[in-house]
């Protein structure tokens, strides 16, 4: 007892000594958590920057009134040039966000039609943004937990055939059942599918990225032969496209009824489950155990973690994101699913992984700005005659200046980041 | 006669460290001068700064009497600088001649590597400085002594005349160490220099022509092997006095907690590494092993601790059978473990060290409840054992690669011995550490054991088997050689033991 | 001051030059053309570009606009129409059955746009909506009936890229065709890559890869065929390459003439089994600019034989005799009367 009194009085020492540390160490965690905040958006920002620079210019060189203009003089030329950067960035603004003065105008008007029309490119942008979240969030899951998912595009394929299967073959469920079930079963075609992968790469070691990419082609088959003219999914009108799905299945529109404005209750689901990831991963012994093996399998197995367990988990986990892309288009914009469901989001949510950092916040960001593309793009295709080809450059370029961030730091003047003297220091 | 190196006020300056503070250094031609200091003191700083990787905010260095600028490794180089690092800069998969030709090829005419050449004139270096190595042999395939001397001979071939050695025992056994030394003798008596930097007292003493210490950036001493001994300079390095041998009281074994029966393990190439050994550990005592590296140590560790199949036999800790066991389970009866690679096996290093501290509790209340982690409780409990296990970090949100390898190891101390144990099996727990925390964690070690706890220590180091252990157990070719009371112990008979010879005069115990 | 009046310049010059490029060749008209194409772009060598042709056409001889955009996924179909709907556009042309659900919810809010789509005809039709479709089937009986005559080796072969209705159209027809002459002239010319009766063929899975066209090409040339006719768009391009290659065989070009269309492979095409979308779409767009146009009326366009919506291209010279070419045209009127049948309603039938 006597010795347990005097190790309490030495610990009350060092815990006054603790408190002090412990602000300072708060107050340290703050002002770096700020800083690397900071960091982490400034690449991407300064990425995405520099690749609509470059696409004005290509959309200058691919654009021939810019040469005519030219012929008559520099002068002419160069005022040329900004009205056709000045028209295609200008219509790709408002194709993504709308024209401010207009929303204004409208609401003020309280013209219900007329307010449709100012704030349509809006939900176009977040319509778009909504299955790219969760494919995004699909592949960054599997980043975290160190495993290259490259089969969201068939894991979303096949969510999307459950999906479907459950929300037009089920009739005579009120919305509030049908519609979750529907979800679900996208989710679980997704997990499934990702499973698969995940358990060959935790049993036999099979490396995920060749593995999921054949899945891929099988979901391709599948989705084929179900959907396929005759097949036993297809709807018997000579296409080869599912049924409708039952109105009963329908994720709520925010305009019901409107063909065009079509941004669902997809975009709240999608944020909300961005949060759950976030708060899986990080604030969770599932999270935890994904980005130890992530970060350090061999570490993982000394901590008593099963690795190939937590990369079934995770693969499915990722497929049921993936499949949830699928859900979301299907129930909330589609309503049926044609064979040819190729949606390149797969590949895309690659991207969005490396733009988001793999971080769920990151990775909403980034499919906010590749909806916002995806919006805008279309606008300057029809309003400035600007290929819609422009969206895979931009998207193209912007990857490019993420993945080699040398670049961008030679091209702003940045620092390396400082990591090399903190290590210095610390290794003495 | 000028110094072949003097280095005068040299100043560094990291964001909030002064890493060296007017650094003052003389190196003679023809003599081996060895840096000695803690971690962090300032050496590697120092040694970059001569070497063109880091750049002096203040002070001059000059070599024979002339003030130069060293800005890159290669001006270093052209001043007859050559360093050999800690982690050597070989690339495995090519030849010794490949690799020393890297970055000078010599050609013949039409751009057509001249390996001939090339490697004539490394049997020139080797037979020269008594460093045999085959010229055509892959590096990959040669022992760790081996790679070293190809680092060496680099140097060589490039002309250097300052020959830098940064830790350069740290990887090698007892016999490679005396091979080493004996180059560093063959160098300085043909006019070669050396900077020989080490935290080792004995070697120091043993290889030094003068021995400078650091301690936080500062010379707080300049002594030669004549003037001073162990005690002298570790009091220097470490800035009070240090105890050198453990100290600790005899005390009674108690129950066996591990208990291990006719074991056999399969090491990586389906080759029996444990053959078939039995041996048990009570409570209250430490067993050491002793062995040459390579004799089935690891193996044993991993079996032990369910990281590798056991081909045969029977583990029992505290009772139960864990021989088919998970970590898991392992962990959970009882069982800590300091892993011997602590960077690949025993840390996450990108996680902050508040996530490191529950590795392998996180699941467990009160850091989790459920599913969900406790992010309040496993601060405060990383913050306690940061104070209590004294880790040096700036915070408990520092990524754990971030520290020093001493702290890193303290971490992973801190971690496996908050926790209720009743077996602790340490491998190679010092190994790259420095004096205070070499001191450090022997002395948790023997606290446990004081506690009761059944201690199990692993280490290439047969000093501190020989201190630490109560009782020493000898490997060899995945057998047991013999098992002695640590109490008159000699090294000459464990040295007969660890090279497969059998005893007879050595007391068995057990 | 200077600058804005330099602007003004600027635009007033710009209109004059979007003015004079819209203007074209004959009369003005203040009609707007919109194409949504499908996801294989306005450069498909394929059914997107054949029907652009049509609206460039138009633009040239009716004075109308024309403008297009491309769709890039499936849910693209509803934002591009919605674009041209918002811009006031006339009459829009949907490209491709998978538009077919987008155009009728679409045609359903906007009574008073016009619209028309390539290879879809809805049931029951939809007042506003032009359906135009193709009696493929009768042209590529025709072809098969000329490619069984023209077969030095007595094998044919025909393959499709992807199994659906718009392209296993053109292969019933074909096999078919060929059966006929073989019933007409005691003969057996056998089809590789296509069997009605087995509902089963060759197909590329794609309508993009030229490596798979040549492959497929290269694979029935060692089985002896000497005629290939390729259903796939660009796929097809490889084989025409392959054939070249090979010397000593044809292909049969779908969609376009092929000997105008593909000029490098002019002179290994047999025939050509022309699916004329363009003149549709020319077609639907003269309607809507001509005076007291009072909509569609849920009529749709059927190209056959008859109205030359469908047909066969020249036949390579000296590659039949003049006697099938003579039976050619009796067959054309067979099939027009209907007392010969191509096989594709007994085929679809079959299907459902």
């Amino acid at each position: 007892m006597n010795k347990k009194r005097s190790e309490d009085a030495s610990i009350r020492e060092d815990t006054s000594s603790v408190a002090t540390n412990s602000e300072t160490a708060l107050r340290d965690k703050v002002r770096k958590t700020r800083g690397v905040v900071w960091r982490s958006l400034l690449v991407p920002l300064l990425a995405t920057v520099t690749a609509f620079a470059i696409g004005g210019l290509v959309i200058i060189a691919t654009d021939e009134s810019v040469y005519e203009a030219f012929q008559d003089g520099i002068g002419r030329g160069i005022v040329q040039v900004f009205i056709v950067i000045g028209r295609a960035y200008g219509t790709f603004f408002t194709g993504a966000f709308g024209n401010p003065a207009q929303i204004v105008e409208a609401l003020f008007s309280g013209n219900a039609a007329q307010i449709r029309r100012a704030v349509y490119p809006i939900t176009e942008t977040l319509r778009i943004s909504t299955p790219y979240i969760f494919a995004g969030l699909a592949v960054a899951l599997g980043f975290q937990g160190g495993l290259f998912n490259i089969g969201a595009e068939g894991q979303y394929f096949v969510g999307g055939l459950v999906c479907v299967f459950a929300g037009y073959s089920i009739t005579g469920l009120p919305q509030i059942i049908h519609l979750p079930l529907a979800l679900l079963a996208g989710v679980a075609g997704g997990a499934l599918w990702g499973a698969i992968p995940g358990y060959l790469k935790g049993k036999t070691g099979a490396h995920e990225v060749i593995t999921t990419i054949m899945m891929n082609y099988i979901a391709y088959r599948l989705a084929e032969f179900m959907l396929d003219v005759g097949g036993p999914m297809a709807r018997g009108d000579g296409r080869p496209v599912s049924p409708e799905i039952q109105l009963s299945a329908y994720l709520p529109q925010f305009f019901p009824n409107r063909v065009d404005l079509r941004v669902n209750a997809g975009i709240f689901l999608a944020l909300g489950v961005a949060w759950v990831v976030w708060w899986l991963l990080y604030r969770t012994t599932v999270g935890y155990e994904i980005r130890t093996v992530g970060k350090n399998p061999d570490a993982a197995r000394y901590a008593g973690i099963s690795v190939p367990r937590v990369m079934v988990i995770t693969m499915a986990l990722s497929g049921a994101l993936a499949g949830l892309s699928a859900a979301t288009d299907i129930l909330g914009v589609l309503h049926f699913m044609p064979n040819s469901f190729f949606s390149g989001y797969g590949f895309d949510a690659i991207a969005l992984a490396l733009l988001g950092n793999s971080h769920p916040a990151g990775v909403v960001l980034a499919s906010l700005l590749f909806g916002a593309i995806g919006a805008g793009a279309r606008n300057m295709q029809g309003m400035a005659h600007v290929p819609i080809d422009i969206t895979s450059i931009l998207q193209g370029l912007i990857i490019v200046f993420i993945a080699a961030p040398a670049i961008i730091r030679a091209l702003y003047r940045m620092r390396e980041p400082e990591e090399d003297e903190e290590l210095a220091l610390a290794r003495g | 006669m000028p110094p072949v190196l003097e280095l005068k006020g040299i100043t560094k300056r990291f964001p909030g460290v002064l890493a060296n503070d007017h650094i003052d250094l003389r190196l003679e031609e023809g003599h081996v001068l060895s840096l000695l200091g803690e971690n962090g003191a300032g050496k590697s700083t120092l040694m970059n700064i001569l070497y063109g990787l880091y750049s002096q905010d203040e002070g001059d260095i000059y070599i024979r009497g002339e003030n130069v600028a060293i800005n890159t490794p290669n001006d270093a180089i052209r001043q007859g600088i050559g360093m050999v690092h800690q982690h050597f800069m070989l690339v495995p998969v090519l030849t010794v001649t490949e690799n020393v030709m890297l970055g000078m090829e010599s050609m013949k005419r039409a751009g057509f590597l001249d390996r001939e050449t090339s490697a004539n004139r490394i049997r020139e270096i080797s037979d020269r400085y008594g460093l045999e190595v085959d010229p055509d042999a892959v590096v990959e395939d040669l022992p760790v002594g081996i790679q070293q001397r190809v680092e060496i001979i680099k140097l060589l071939y490039r002309n250097a005349d300052i020959l830098i050695l940064d830790e350069p025992t740290a990887v090698l056994t007892p016999q490679e160490v005396e091979g080493l030394f004996d180059v560093i003798h063959t160098l300085v008596a043909l006019g070669k220099s050396v900077i020989f930097i080490s935290h080792k007292l004995k070697e120091v003493l043993e290889i030094s022509d003068r021995i400078v210490v650091l301690r936080r950036g500062r010379v707080v001493g300049s002594t030669t092997p004549v003037e001073s001994d162990e005690r002298d300079l570790a009091t220097m390095m470490v800035g009070r006095d240090v105890i050198l041998s453990v100290a600790k009281m005899p005390r009674e074994p108690e129950a066996v907690v591990l208990n291990v029966r006719s074991l056999f393990v399969r090491g990586d190439q389906a080759k029996m590494a444990v053959n078939g050994i039995s041996f048990e550990v009570r409570g209250g005592e430490i067993l050491g092993v002793a062995g040459v590296q390579g004799n089935g140590q690891t193996e044993l560790v991993e079996a032990l601790t369910g990281l590798r199949a056991v081909e045969g036999g029977r583990i029992m800790i505290a009772g139960e059978d864990t021989t088919h066991a998970s970590p898991r389970t392992i962990t959970e009866v009882g069982t800590a473990h300091i892993p011997e690679d602590r960077q690949r096996d025993g840390l996450v290093l990108d996680y902050p060290v508040e996530d490191n501290m529950i590795l392998n509790t996180y699941y467990l209340p009160p850091q989790a409840k459920g599913m969900v982690m406790q992010e309040a409780v496993i601060a405060e409990r990383a913050e306690n054992l940061v104070a209590e296990y004294d880790v040096r970090t700036p915070s408990i949100s520092t990524p754990t690669g971030n520290l020093s390898g001493g702290n890193q190891q303290k971490v992973i101390v801190a971690r496996e011995l908050s926790r209720p144990v009743r077996l602790l099996i340490a491998s190679q727990p010092t190994r790259g550490l420095d004096v205070g925390s070499i001191e450090y964690i022997h002395s948790q070690l023997v606290r446990k054991r004081d506690e009761g706890v059944a201690v199990f220590v692993i280490s290439a180091e047969l000093d501190e088997v020989m201190s630490l252990s109560d009782r020493i157990m000898v490997m060899f070719e995945g057998k047991i050689m013999g098992t002695v009371s640590a109490v008159g112990a000699t090294k000459e008979e464990l040295g007969l033991l660890m090279a497969g010879v059998a005893p007879e005069t050595a007391t068995m115990t057990s | 001051m200077h600058k804005r009046l330099s602007m003004v310049l600027v635009s007033v010059l710009l209109v004059s030059f979007v003015l004079s490029a819209c203007g074209g060749g004959g009369a003005a008209s203040n009609v707007k053309v919109g194409m949504v194409t499908d996801m294989g772009g306005i450069d498909d060598k394929s059914f997107n570009a054949t029907s652009w042709q049509g609206v460039e056409m138009a633009k040239k001889e009716l004075g109308v606009q024309g403008d297009y955009l491309e769709s890039q996924q499936q849910t693209d179909y509803a934002p591009n129409i919605t674009q041209f709907v918002n811009q006031g556009y006339d009459l829009i042309v949907t490209v491709g059955f998978m538009l077919a659900d987008d155009t009728a919810k679409f045609a359903a809010e906007n009574p008073d746009v016009n619209f028309a789509i390539v290879d879809f005809a809805y049931d029951p039709p939809i007042d506003n909506v032009r359906g135009l479709v193709f009696a493929t089937d009768e042209a590529a009986f025709l072809a098969g009936y000329a490619a069984a005559a023209g077969s030095k080796t007595g094998k044919v072969a025909t393959f499709g890229g992807i199994s659906i209705p718009t392209v296993t159209i053109f292969m019933v027809g074909f096999e078919k065709g060929v059966e006929y002459y073989n019933q007409q002239n005691g003969t057996n010319v056998e089809v590789l890559g296509w069997s009605t009766a087995d509902n089963n063929g060759v197909f590329a899975g794609n309508f993009e890869s030229t490596d798979d066209g040549r492959r497929i090409a290269e694979e029935f040339m060692s089985e002896g065929a000497d005629i290939i006719m390729p259903v796939a768009g660009p796929v097809g391009l490889g084989t025409a390459q392959a054939v070249k290659e090979a010397g000593d065989a044809w292909d049969i070009g779908v969609d376009t003439d092929w000997t105008i269309s593909v000029p490098d492979y002019k002179d290994v095409v047999f025939t050509s089994v022309m699916k004329n979308m363009d003149a549709a779409v020319f077609d639907s767009v003269k309607m809507v600019t001509e005076d007291g146009f009072g909509g569609f009326g849920g009529e749709s366009y059927v190209g056959t034989l008859v109205n030359d919506g469908v047909g066969v291209g020249p036949i390579a010279s000296g590659m039949v005799s003049s006697d099938v070419e003579s039976a050619m045209d009796d067959i054309r009127q067979g099939i027009i009367d209907g007392t010969i049948n191509t096989g594709w309603a007994d085929y679809l039938s079959s299907l459902n």
